[in-house]
């Protein structure tokens, strides 16, 4: 048994319920309400619980970057059961793109020396899905990306790799990251007792200086890129109403012929 | 307090996905198919880790009662926060099943509560325990043929002692689980040879186990709503029944004494069945104004009509009011106090009929679309109508009201 501590990267996004706006000046999205623990972060949460709970111990450390000192969804992976979590908000953090955000989650996931670090495939509002190789490049640690599976044998984990075709059978030594799908494992429900216990457990919240970050280097002023402008997306056009004269199977099926379906 | 807190709504949150994932799947078999309702709850229970908090508090209302020590007066902000995690799932629940409501909170509420309060460490151990956990179903039967608002006056079933054990004899009705329960809790009236007019005599508190000689248990009967809560008839013919089955092994009102024991229950019942109105009145409204906004007649949205409107504000007015009441209940609670007879009748009353009253505003906004199942509105105007009548009528509500008024 190796007790085995895993931080897990958690991003807050705007209820993907409630409409959204974005900014008028940056054209990024509106963040300013209530931020939501992102649901595919959820698989990622479950994924280390049962790790470290398989590895008779250790801790599960949840590690966000997100405005307004924003903990709403950070509290329902700690409900799930993760111990603690470093959250990292800062005003000259605006406008920060995926590279920036890297920067942020590594300077904080060393902190908490993880035995593993376990992220998203890809976020549900941004979704550049790179924001989780680009840590483990910072932080010179192996990665594995679109895990179905993930046990951990010792000092390696070992990961089923979601391909087209089937699945890569993956090893690489612990320290690494892994990004999981959402087939990794069913997320479970908080219990009532664990909703109770959130609000008592630690959050840690840092600023750029916390980190020991050049403010220069990260936000706004270190972003690679700049969105210029968004422009409406072309709406889809109607689709054909097929009049039955007789050879409507027929034309359907010419219909789909065209798509290659069959 | 005036809006619930972060904690209370992410309960709420988690009990909403659960609700989706768990129970409107099924609703067709529930509501239409007579799956009974019990291995969902359980599941629920489970899921929400409520087994194991039932299992706590369960150890702490045993030791306080074999420590002889009386229930803290003025209970921390702990137990009123307790009140609110009770409540929360039921107004949830509601919004999508109050049947399974009625059906939880008879067995956890009624039938684990009674034998919790007045049955002997031994009695809470054999029976409480299993209730309080849903691993037993439990009935709470008072009702009878020809007794429901006057129940303890009018009461037949009798309990006629033989040496250290009773004889019962009677029938009861329209007890809710009572197809399904594992235990019942189960009122008589004595019968000690004496020539005392029924109506006066002492009534006293039973348990009783499924399967026990002479005691029957029919099916389920139709009924307009709560087609999740399964409800029937109990027989009992010469059941024997020790002393061990009599709530608190004695006749006195702090044990088996049955009038005290009942009343109890109508306080806590009757503050639970607004909680379930609550319920009604938020999914009613929700239902209704996305149906105002998107149903179009006559070129707009019947939102714009003012008839329909005023229907909307009903609604929005019954629910402020209802939650209002709700809040109360739970603010008293976590200042150690509980509501007087009176106030939770008062508090019942209103509740009952607004849910039934917005459930069928509901229905006529719908219109056609309204009586159709599909729409939902129907099926909680049928379950909401039960409020009006079950844990008292909305007259006997009136009359404990104003008993209590004129007697100031
Ligand atoms: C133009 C622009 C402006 C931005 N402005 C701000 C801002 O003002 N304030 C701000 O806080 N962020 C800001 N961001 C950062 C942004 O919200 C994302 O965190 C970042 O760009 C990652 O992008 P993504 O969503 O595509 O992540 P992906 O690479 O798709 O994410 C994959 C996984 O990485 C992890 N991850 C990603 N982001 C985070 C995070 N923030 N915290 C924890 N785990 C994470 C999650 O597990 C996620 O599922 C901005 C980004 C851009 C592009
Ligand atoms: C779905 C359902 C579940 C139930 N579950 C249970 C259960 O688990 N356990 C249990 O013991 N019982 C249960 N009941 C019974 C319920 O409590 C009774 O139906 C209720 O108390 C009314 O009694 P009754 O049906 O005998 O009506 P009655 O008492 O016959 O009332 C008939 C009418 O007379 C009115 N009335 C009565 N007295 C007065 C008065 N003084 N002044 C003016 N009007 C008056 C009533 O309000 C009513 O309108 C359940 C009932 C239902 C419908």
């Amino acid at each position: 048994m190796f007790p085995m501590n895993v931080v897990v990267c958690v991003k807050q996004i705007p209820d993907p319920a409630a409409p959204q706006s974005l900014e008028p000046g940056t054209h990024t999205l509106a963040r300013s309400g209530k931020l939501i623990m992102d649901d595919s972060d959820a698989y990622g949460v479950e994924m280390a619980l049962q790790l470290a709970d398989a590895a008779g111990g250790g801790e599960v450390t949840l590690v966000s970057m997100a405005p307004g000192g924003e903990t709403s969804g950070l509290r329902t992976a700690l409900a799930m059961g993760a111990a603690k979590a470093i959250l990292i908000s800062d005003d000259a953090l605006k406008g920060s793109d995926a590279l920036g955000t890297a920067k942020v989650l590594a300077a904080a996931i060393k902190r908490a020396e993880p035995d593993l670090i376990i992220a998203a495939t890809e976020s549900s509002d941004g979704y550049t899905g790179t924001t989780p190789v680009q840590v483990a490049e910072l932080l010179g640690l192996p990665s594995v990306t679109f895990a179905k599976s993930v046990t951990v044998d010792g000092q390696t984990v070992k990961v089923e790799r979601q391909t087209e075709s089937g699945f890569d059978e993956v090893t690489s030594p612990l320290p690494a990251l892994v990004t999981v799908t959402a087939g990794v494992v069913e997320p479970r429900y908080p219990s009532f007792k664990g909703i109770m216990a959130a609000k008592s457990k630690p959050v840690d919240t840092l600023t750029v200086a916390d980190l020991g970050l050049d403010a220069s280097t990260v936000g706004a002023a270190g972003a690679g890129q700049e969105i210029t402008d968004v422009a409406e997306a072309e709406s889809r056009s109607s689709g054909e109403i097929v009049v039955d004269e007789g050879d409507g199977a027929a034309r359907i099926v010419a219909f789909l012929e065209t798509l290659k379906v069959i | 307090m005036f809006e619930w807190s972060e904690e209370q709504l992410a309960i709420r949150d988690a009990v909403r996905r659960f609700v989706d994932e768990e129970i409107r799947p099924k609703l067709d078999d529930l509501e239409h198919g007579d799956l009974p309702p019990y291995d969902v709850l359980r599941k629920l229970y489970a899921t929400f880790g409520l087994d194991q908090l039932a299992r706590d508090s369960f150890k702490r209302q045993l030791e306080r009662k074999t420590s002889g020590a009386e229930p803290p007066a003025r209970a921390g902000r702990g137990e009123g926060s307790n009140a609110a995690m009770a409540l929360i799932p039921v107004i949830e629940m509601c919004k999508v099943t109050p049947g399974m409501v009625t059906a939880l909170g008879v067995s956890t509420g009624l039938a684990a509560g009674t034998i919790m309060k007045r049955g002997t460490p031994a009695q809470m151990e054999r029976w409480g325990l299993d209730l309080l956990t849903l691993d037993k179903i439990g009935s709470w039967a008072i009702t009878e043929p020809n007794s429901g608002s006057d129940a303890l006056g009018g009461m037949r079933t009798t309990a006629k002692r033989d040496g250290d054990a009773y004889i019962l004899n009677g029938n009861k009705t329209y007890i809710t689980n009572g197809p399904y329960a594992d235990t019942v809790v189960l009122y008589a009236k004595l019968d000690d040879g004496s020539d005392t007019d029924i109506r006066h005599r002492q009534v006293l508190t039973f348990v009783l186990d499924r399967g026990l000689e002479g005691f029957e248990q029919s099916a389920p009967f139709r009924k307009m709503g709560q087609h999740s809560s399964p409800t029937g008839e109990l027989f009992l013919t010469d059941v024997v029944v020790g002393r061990d089955r009599l709530l608190g092994e004695t006749e006195k009102e702090s044990g088996g004494g049955g009038r005290a024991s009942a009343k109890d229950n109508f306080v806590s019942e009757r503050a639970g069945t607004a909680a379930m109105a609550l319920g009604v009145i938020e999914e009613c409204l929700a239902l209704s104004i996305a149906y105002a906004k998107d149903r179009v007649l006559w070129g707009k949205p019947i939102g714009e009509f003012q008839l329909i409107q005023l229907k909307l504000a009903n609604m929005e007015v019954a629910r402020l009011n209802v939650e209002n009441l709700v809040f109360r209940h739970i603010e008293m609670s976590a200042a150690g106090r509980s509501l007087s007879l009176a106030e939770a009748s008062a508090m019942k009353l209103y509740a009952a009929q607004a849910a039934s009253a917005v459930a069928m505003d509901a229905v006529q906004l719908f219109g056609g679309n309204g009586y159709m199942a599909e729409y939902r509105v129907e099926q909680l105007a049928r379950d909401a109508k039960v409020f009006q009548i079950y844990a008292g009528t909305d007259e006997i509500q009136v009359t404990h009201i104003a008993k209590d008024l004129l007697s100031r």
